[in-house]
Formats: C-alpha cells, sequence, structure tokens
C-alpha cells in the first residue's frame, strides 16, 4: 500500500484568553463548518474522523463525547480520539488513509485553558511517584531546561528575547493570534523566563482535512503532500535526559525524510523561546528557513491543538504557493517530551 | 445574549498507585532517610531509580546507595511559590546529581536568593521532620559547602539490598484542581429560562428537532442549534426506572421513580424524578407536570395531572 496523503483544507478559531461564552462545541463547531465548506464536503461524506483533547483542561469529564455533537456523530460515524494534540489525533487518521479503509478524514482538536489553573493542571501529566507531588509547573520545568541551555552556551537571555519579539512581529500578519506585535518582554516569571518567554495562555480550536490520491486534488487546487510523519518519545526521568538537545526530534525527522532535501519553511511547536533553540538544533535548521511565519506557540498556544496548527499553518502555506516543502513539528509533554515531525510538498510549479 | 453563567468547580482525584520492587525501595529507603539508586546494565546510577532501563528496556534490579549530598545540574528561580509545592517562600527548582549517580533528581533548593544559586554548586538534602515514604520525605535540598572535607563527587555508590521492614507497597497520590465551570451559550440560555419556571430547547436549522436541554448543537446533522422554542411544561412518562436504593446526600424516601419525560414539543426526553403518585402506579405514558419549590432554579420533581394516559403512538419514537 502506498498512497499518497495529503492535506487539503485547514481552519482554526481566534485564539483568545478566554471563550467562557461558548461550550467546547460552540468554540469548535465555526472551524468544522469551516474546513468542510473549504472542500465541499458534508459531514456524511468524511471516511473517518479522529479528535485530540483533554478533559484535564476545563475539568469536564468526558467533553470530547459532547464535542462529537459538531461533527454529526449520529447515527454512529467511523471516529477516534486521542489524550493527546490534534497532531497525533492526524497522525492516526493518517494511518488510516494509508490502509485504504477511507479515502477522507476530519481532524480536529480544541482546548479550552481558560477555567482551569493551566500551570498545575499540566503537572498531571507528570511522573506520579517522583514528580508530580512536588507540583512542578510548566513554566518551571521549562525554565530549567533554559538555564541548561544558557549554561551550555547555546543562547542567553537577549537571544531568547529576540526569539519572542519575532514571532509576535510575524504573527501581526496571523490574524487569529493572540499576541501580535510590540508585546513587553516583562518580569522574570520562573528565572531565566520572564513572561515574554512563555505562551499566551488562551481557548481555541483547529481542523484539518485529509485526503488521498485524486481525491485530494478535487478537493484542492494545490494539496498539501504528506512525505513522512513520524512520533518520538524520549525517557520520561527529565533528569535523565540532556535538556539541551532533542534527539527525539531529530530521530522522527530523519524517519519522516526531513533531511533528504532542504525545507523553506517550518512550523515549530517551541510554546517557550529556548525550545525554539533546541528544536533547531535537532533539525539543523539554517537561516535559509522561514521558522514560525505564523509566530508559532508564543503568539497562540491553545493547548491541545497548538500541535495541529503547526501542520495546519505549514499545509496553508503550501496551498497558497507560498511554500513548497515545509516541515511541521508538534511537541507535547514536560521540555519537548514527545515530538512529532511531518514533511509536506505541494505539486511542482 | 443572557449573561454567561460561571460556578465554581473542583475536581479532587486521590489517586492509589502501587509500587514496583524499585520505587517501593526508593520510597521505603527515603523514610528511613537513604537515598538509593538502581545500576543499569551499562553500569550507570540512575536517581531517582526506575524500574527499566530507560534505554534497554531491559528489567534493572542492582539496587546502590547513593550520598544525600550532590550538585546542580540545572536551575529555575520560583519567587511565587504555587499551592503544593515544596517550599512557600522563594525558592530555585533544581535538578541534583547526587554523589554517585549518573543522573538528577527534581526537587527544590531552599536559598536565599536567585544570586545564591548557580549550576554546580554542592547541595545537600534536608529530610522531612515526618516521613510516610513519598519523594516529600526529602523536605528539600540546601546549599552546602564541603570545600573543607573535599569534594564529594568521588564518592562510589555502595550496594544496597533494599530490604527495609515494614516497606511501602503503594502511594496515595492526592490531588486538587480547581475551575471555574461555564456551561456555554446554549445551556446557559436554557437554564436561564428555566430559573423563570420555562423549558426553552432550541430547534435544528436542518432536521427541525428540538433538543431540550440544549448542548448547542445537533448531533446528527453537525450543525449549531439557535431558534429557540418553549416546550411543556406538561409532558409523557416514556420509560422509568423504580430506585431502591437510597443515594448518598439525596434526602429523598426509597423506592421512588425516575422517569425519562417527554415534554410537549420537544424532541428527545430529558430526565427527573417522579412524585406525588405511589412508585408502584408509575407508567409509561403517565401525563406529568413539573413542581417548582420556592426560589428553585430547577422542577424538584413531576407530578400527574390526572389526564387521560398518552398513546403508545405519540412517545414511541421519544423512548
Amino acid at each position: 500500500m502506498n498512497r499518497e496523503i495529503a492535506v487539503v483544507a485547514f481552519a482554526q478559531t481566534d485564539h483568545r484568553r478566554t471563550s467562557e461564552e461558548l461550550s467546547e462545541v460552540e468554540m469548535l463547531m465555526p472551524v468544522l463548518h469551516e474546513v468542510l465548506a473549504q472542500t465541499g464536503l458534508k459531514t456524511a461524506d468524511i471516511g473517518f474522523t479522529c479528535s485530540g483533547s483533554s478533559d484535564y483542561l476545563a475539568g469536564r469529564a468526558f467533553s470530547f463525547t459532547l464535542a462529537l455533537d459538531g461533527v454529526g456523530a449520529w447515527p454512529p460515524i467511523s471516529e477516534s480520539h486521542v489524550e493527546m494534540d490534534g497532531a497525533w489525533a492526524l497522525y492516526e487518521a493518517w494511518t488510516k488513509l494509508l490502509t485504504g479503509d477511507a479515502d477522507t478524514a476530519l481532524v480536529y482538536s480544541y482546548g479550552k485553558s481558560s477555567p482551569g489553573p493551566l500551570r498545575d493542571v499540566l503537572t498531571r501529566q507528570l511522573d506520579p511517584y517522583y514528580v508530580a507531588p512536588l507540583w512542578p509547573d510548566s513554566v518551571a520545568l521549562a525554565a530549567l531546561q533554559a538555564q541548561a541551555l544558557i549554561d551550555a552556551g547555546d543562547t542567553d537571555e537577549p537571544a531568547l528575547a529576540a526569539v519572542a519579539a519575532r514571532s509576535r512581529a510575524d504573527a501581526t500578519a496571523n490574524s487569529h493570534a493572540q499576541l501580535r506585535g510590540s508585546v513587553p518582554h516583562g518580569d522574570y516569571l520562573v528565572r531565566p523566563l520572564r513572561t515574554g518567554d512563555c505562551p499566551p495562555i488562551g481557548d481555541g480550536a483547529a481542523a484539518v482535512i485529509l485526503a488521498a490520491g485524486e481525491r485530494a486534488r478535487e478537493l484542492c487546487d494545490r494539496p498539501a503532500w504528506i512525505r513522512g510523519l513520524d512520533h518520538r518519545i524520549e525517557a520520561h526521568g527529565l533528569g535523565v535526559r540532556d535538556l539541551t538537545d532533542s534527539p527525539s526530534t531529530r530521530l522522527a525527522a530523519e524517519k519522516a525524510g526531513a533531511f533528504e532535501r532542504p525545507v523553506d519553511t517550518a512550523e515549530l511547536h517551541a510554546p517557550f523561546t529556548a525550545q525554539e533553540v533546541v528544536l533547531r538544533k535537532a533539525l539543523s535548521l539554517d537561516d535559509g528557513v522561514r521558522v514560525n511565519p505564523s509566530g508559532g506557540a508564543l503568539a497562540a498556544n491553545p493547548v491541545m491543538a497548538a500541535g495541529l496548527i503547526r501542520i495546519g499553518e505549514a499545509a496553508a502555506g503550501i496551498h497558497r504557493g507560498e511554500s513548497d516543502r515545509a516541515l511541521a513539528h508538534a511537541t507535547s509533554g514536560p521540555c519537548l517530551q514527545q515530538n512529532l515531525v511531518a514533511v509536506l510538498e505541494g505539486d511542482p510549479r | 445574549m443572557p449573561e454567561v453563567l460561571i460556578a465554581p468547580l473542583t475536581v479532587e482525584f486521590p489517586f492509589t498507585r502501587s509500587l514496583g520492587p524499585v520505587q517501593s525501595a526508593f520510597l521505603t529507603g527515603l523514610r528511613e532517610r537513604v537515598v538509593l539508586g538502581v545500576r543499569t546494565g551499562d553500569g550507570r546510577t540512575l536517581v531517582p531509580p526506575v524500574e527499566y532501563d530507560p534505554v534497554t528496556a531491559e528489567e534493572i534490579r542492582d539496587l546502590v546507595e547513593v550520598a544525600p549530598t550532590g550538585t546542580v545540574t540545572t536551575w529555575a528561580w520560583n519567587h511565587a511559590p504555587r499551592r503544593d509545592q515544596p517550599l512557600n517562600t522563594p525558592f530555585a527548582w533544581v535538578l541534583v546529581r547526587l554523589d554517585g549517580a549518573d543522573t538528577a533528581l527534581l526537587h527544590a533548593l531552599d536559598a536565599p536568593g536567585p544570586d545564591a544559586v548557580h549550576t554546580g554548586m554542592r547541595v545537600r538534602v534536608r529530610w522531612a521532620e515526618e516521613r510516610s515514604g513519598a519523594i516529600t520525605d526529602i523536605a528539600c535540598f540546601e546549599p552546602y559547602d564541603d570545600s573543607a572535607e573535599g569534594a564529594g563527587d568521588t564518592a562510589e555508590p555502595t550496594a544496597h539490598s533494599g530490604e527495609f521492614a515494614d516497606p511501602i507497597t503503594g502511594i496515595v497520590a492526592r490531588a486538587r484542581l480547581d475551575y471555574t465551570y461555564s456551561p456555554g451559550r446554549a445551556q446557559s440560555a436554557y437554564l436561564g429560562a428555566l430559573a423563570e419556571h420555562r423549558n426553552v430547547g432550541e430547534r435544528c436549522p436542518s432536521c427541525r428537532k428540538v433538543y431540550v436541554p440544549p448542548r448547542g448543537a445537533c448531533p446528527t446533522c453537525g450543525l449549531a442549534t439557535s431558534e429557540q422554542v418553549e416546550v411543556g411544561p406538561r409532558g409523557t412518562v416514556t420509560t422509568f426506572c423504580i430506585v431502591n436504593i437510597k443515594a448518598k446526600n439525596l434526602d429523598i424516601e426509597v423506592p421512588y421513580v425516575y422517569a425519562h419525560i417527554a415534554l410537549d414539543g420537544a424532541g428527545l426526553a430529558l430526565h427527573a424524578r417522579i412524585g406525588g403518585i405511589p412508585y408502584d402506579q408509575v407508567r409509561m405514558g403517565l401525563r406529568v407536570e413539573p413542581v417548582w419549590t420556592e426560589d428553585s432554579r430547577f422542577p424538584d420533581h413531576y407530578r400527574p395531572t390526572g389526564e387521560p394516559d398518552a398513546d403508545y403512538d405519540t412517545y414511541r419514537e421519544l423512548l
């Protein structure tokens, strides 16, 4: 089986600090309708549906089953859910299409971080024996990684501030972004990270449609073909890892074929400035590569959707003819614990 | 648009977790003020110790005791400690490689300020006064000047059986998270109307089904519902059950009847308690109406209206 699979449509919400006037399905539905409208498909035309979300974010048990109302899941459809970023839902959908079981797939993810204390909520994903009882919050763990990079001579605080400034300046062209333009770098949140080194906390959703072969060409003028897709994970002990490097990203990129030819664009899921430094090193990206023209996760980081958005943004650049070969990366867990890399290409112009 | 409803929501989950032999020895050791590591096949010593080699996945059981002193490998200054963190005064998060270990342990370092902390500094364990066999038996680390004693870095770990009297075999991992719950547009509107003793559902623009309570979307069509439709107040019992076990914190005498009720005009049934009739006389097709208590935001229960029972054909699609 050697089917070509492409991203043929992408939509996202405006990402905002709070969406308290909307339930999760109410927040999600407009992007579902938007990707369907881009392709002319109806929900009944979709062969497989896969979503990514986490009930811990909003504290709502089985919220993903309520979100399914938005895709017209009754009578029962072929669907699945991962308690992970939507990039991993896309991975499952991609494998489903590779098997030939379906020709089209709808992938969506959403996260409402506003109802809960996100920094504390994310401690619940940590090792429950040795780490979670200490409640080390997400910023603290990212700060340990940043200090390790500074100690190693890989970066310094001004360089990190420059990553933040570049990301938010680029985000001025992205109407969906939450933090755009000139944003003060602020005080230390957990030193060495300042507020400007950290992603905004907010609510948002995204959706992507995948299609196979000729179906993709029917649905999209310039499909973003997925040339490779792989994900890898590090040892779970933070003190076992070298926090200044990301061998799992490098291996995923190698398996996805990222190093076979240069890419022109990379959408990196680096919620904290220092993580972009780690990823650039792991992926051997040189200055010729446009990194995060969308502004990246420093401009909008709806947890559980921000990784899928990287794939969507990379694909949308190809759809628009602004990119020919792009790398998209998604991460999950503390300090770049688990990493997914996709390589996307457009047909020659 | 009606005001957004919000309410506090606390989620607590005391997970009970069993321990493998290595975790059990490590946590019991902390209770006894002993820090254990585990040897990997290639001779490295992992602290904190794990059950399986992170590189080879080989089962590892070879325990060693390491020193309670070590070196900071990276740190981060936390000027605003959060609830449940190890110290309630500003502290440094640290990864510490204990003397004799090849990997680092995450914990807190009690230091006067960020200027007193640097990578490479020497620290030692400060034990908690009360210890139960948990990572928090280490209260935190504290700075440690061992220049007079010579570097401890060369300390060799010593073999340890991992055996202690009364070993810990499990932990209870308590967690509490505080949320602010908001039900969203459709449910806020429903709850707002209900507080005025009106049942207002929403109609699907495509299949015309009226959802009560509405959740904002039609699960058949995948479309937003928005047209508001007042239904009831009367309805029909479509099916029911008899509850014989008293629920905790619920002041209702058993047995009682809990029923699916199709309100007149609704496209699906909601559920509620039936009162005002002996439990063994409730039947499918019984016509009922809501009973409101003073100041209540929702009906206390439903009672018979006295009308003739509804024909089965009028509610067969609403079971």
